[in-house]
């Protein structure tokens, strides 16, 4: 661990109150972009999809299992992976231990990807979640909703390879792909409303979006290296099995 | 709820790149504050605590296991929280813990170890964890000041006369205990405190809030806590429907 400043209690009590207002104020802040959030038009949705699960042939409005919300997660699984991103994976493993709190507040959750149902029923075994997990393989649902691109138009708009991030060559990797096939597929959170039999998405979010689905982070920024990545950002997770294999 | 329902795509769309502006402002702020927390100066612990744990007796460097940062949720079970069959252990500390699990692979992988501790004598955290399902450490700090020092406990004197909670005095804390977590490096065998935070900032340890915050009902809830149960025992649809 580097060198870092020692100080006697009245100094650093001094520094931490002065950190503390700041953190109040950004939790209001939050809480005032949740409120933001609700007051977002809602768009009824003018295709209907069929999605592949474990109980058969489901359309959207099937997946909200009595609840009125649905939180959909665009699992990065593409038909020519061997097994789920891992970024992907190390979200996902929060989920299951959350599923009662969150129906407990009208809110389903699901995770869709292209990859056919057998591959990612098998990996879901591997992992040991019991989150539902859709296959969208025979539907646009994926293309529709931004999380799939076809690969030849994504070799003509993708940048050369030294210019991405270095998780997607380090990902493509662990989940036995080439890169465009990787990167073909695309993560992020869609959010439905089901109301009076029509469904409704009230909110999209991608990118850093989706570090609400990574407890971890929250965690690493109070300790004393934070999240300690860099530019390399994210190649040091691993699916939960495979720590201290590599 | 009939006024979401009139939005066309382009309205929507309007809104909703105006609203990403402001969250990518607030992730930056966030950014912003974890680099600063980096820049907290740290404060070596000089008392020696000893935990009771499964693996016997340790210190406080012991609970880094191996590992050069230590986070310890301080779990509300035990004095002044009593423990009997309706009341076991705090729902809300239960809640957050519901969070540990997952992320411990991660968190280890990355040079941090989180445990919990509580008063309560390891016989009583047991039984509750096993019924929880839990696999995380958790260690009895009932023969320690830890709980204490690290302003997460008061005691009858300070009940009356006073004490620090969350950076701040207050006259007489109505509370025996409150929750809160603790984070801690080893350097040289040295053990420095880095950061504690208390009330709502241990929200950043409750995912589930993350998922509500972008649920067309948000938290959907009066107050924090007039609906969290533990994982076992809010009804099911099925049951609160018959």
């Amino acid at each position: 661990m580097p060198e870092h400043r020692i100080a006697a209690q009245e100094e650093w009590q001094t520094a931490r109150d002065e950190l503390l207002a700041e953190e109040k104020e950004h939790t209001r802040r939050r809480d005032e972009l949740a409120r933001r959030r609700r007051e977002l038009p809602w768009v009824p949705l003018e295709k209907d999809y069929e999605l592949e699960t474990a109980d058969g042939a489901k359309s959207l409005s099937d997946l909200f299992e009595g609840h009125s919300q649905l939180l959909i997660y665009h699992f990065m699984f593409g038909p020519s992976y061997e097994a789920g991103c891992p970024t992907c994976s190390s979200m996902v493993d929060g989920v299951d231990g959350l599923l009662p709190h969150l129906h407990a507040r009208d809110v389903a959750m699901l995770l869709v990807s292209r990859a056919p149902l057998e591959k990612l029923q098998a990996y879901k075994r591997r992992m040991g979640w019991s989150i539902p997990w859709a296959s969208s393989a025979n539907s646009d649902f994926n293309f529709d909703f931004g999380a799939s691109f076809h690969e030849e138009q994504m070799r003509e708009v993708m940048p050369p390879e030294d210019e991405l991030p270095p998780i997607a060559a380090h990902n493509a990797d662990a989940t036995g792909t080439d890169l465009v096939s990787y990167i073909s597929e695309m993560f992020g959170a869609t959010v439905l409303k089901l109301q009076d039999g029509v469904v409704y998405k009230t909110y999209a979010t991608t990118g850093r979006g989706v570090e609400f689905l990574m407890g971890y982070y929250g965690i690493l920024d109070r300790t004393p290296r934070g999240r300690d990545e860099g530019d390399a950002f994210q190649t040091w997770i691993r699916r939960h099995d495979e720590y201290g294999t590599s | 709820m009939n006024e979401h329902l009139e939005g066309t795509r382009e309205d929507r769309l309007a809104a909703r790149r105006e609203l990403l502006d402001a969250e990518k402002e607030h992730m930056r702020q966030g950014d912003e504050l974890a680099r600063r927390r980096g820049e907290l100066p740290w404060i070596p612990v000089e008392k020696e605590y000893v935990f009771d744990t499964d693996d016997g007796r340790k210190t406080l460097a012991d609970l880094f296991d191996g590992r050069s940062q230590l986070l310890v949720y301080h779990f509300m079970f035990g004095f002044g929280y009593r423990v009997d069959e309706e009341n076991p252990g705090c729902t809300g500390c239960s809640f957050v813990a519901d969070h540990f699990d997952a992320a411990i692979p991660h968190l280890n992988g990355h040079d941090v170890t989180l445990v919990a501790e509580s008063l309560a004598p390891l016989d009583e955290l047991r039984p509750y964890k096993q019924r929880m399902g839990w696999r995380f450490p958790w260690v009895s700090s009932g023969g320690s000041d830890f709980k204490y020092d690290y302003g997460a406990a008061f005691t009858e004197e300070q009940q009356r006369n006073g004490a620090e909670y969350n950076l701040r005095h207050v006259d007489q804390p109505p509370w025996p205990q409150r929750e809160g977590m603790s984070a801690f490096a080893l350097r040289e065998e040295t053990v420095q405190h880095t950061y504690s935070t208390y009330d709502r900032g241990v929200e950043r340890f409750m995912g589930t809030y993350g998922f509500l915050d972008i649920a067309p009902l948000g938290r959907n809830e009066e107050g924090p806590a007039d609906w969290w149960q533990r994982h076992d025992e809010y009804e099911t649809p099925e049951e609160a429907t018959s």
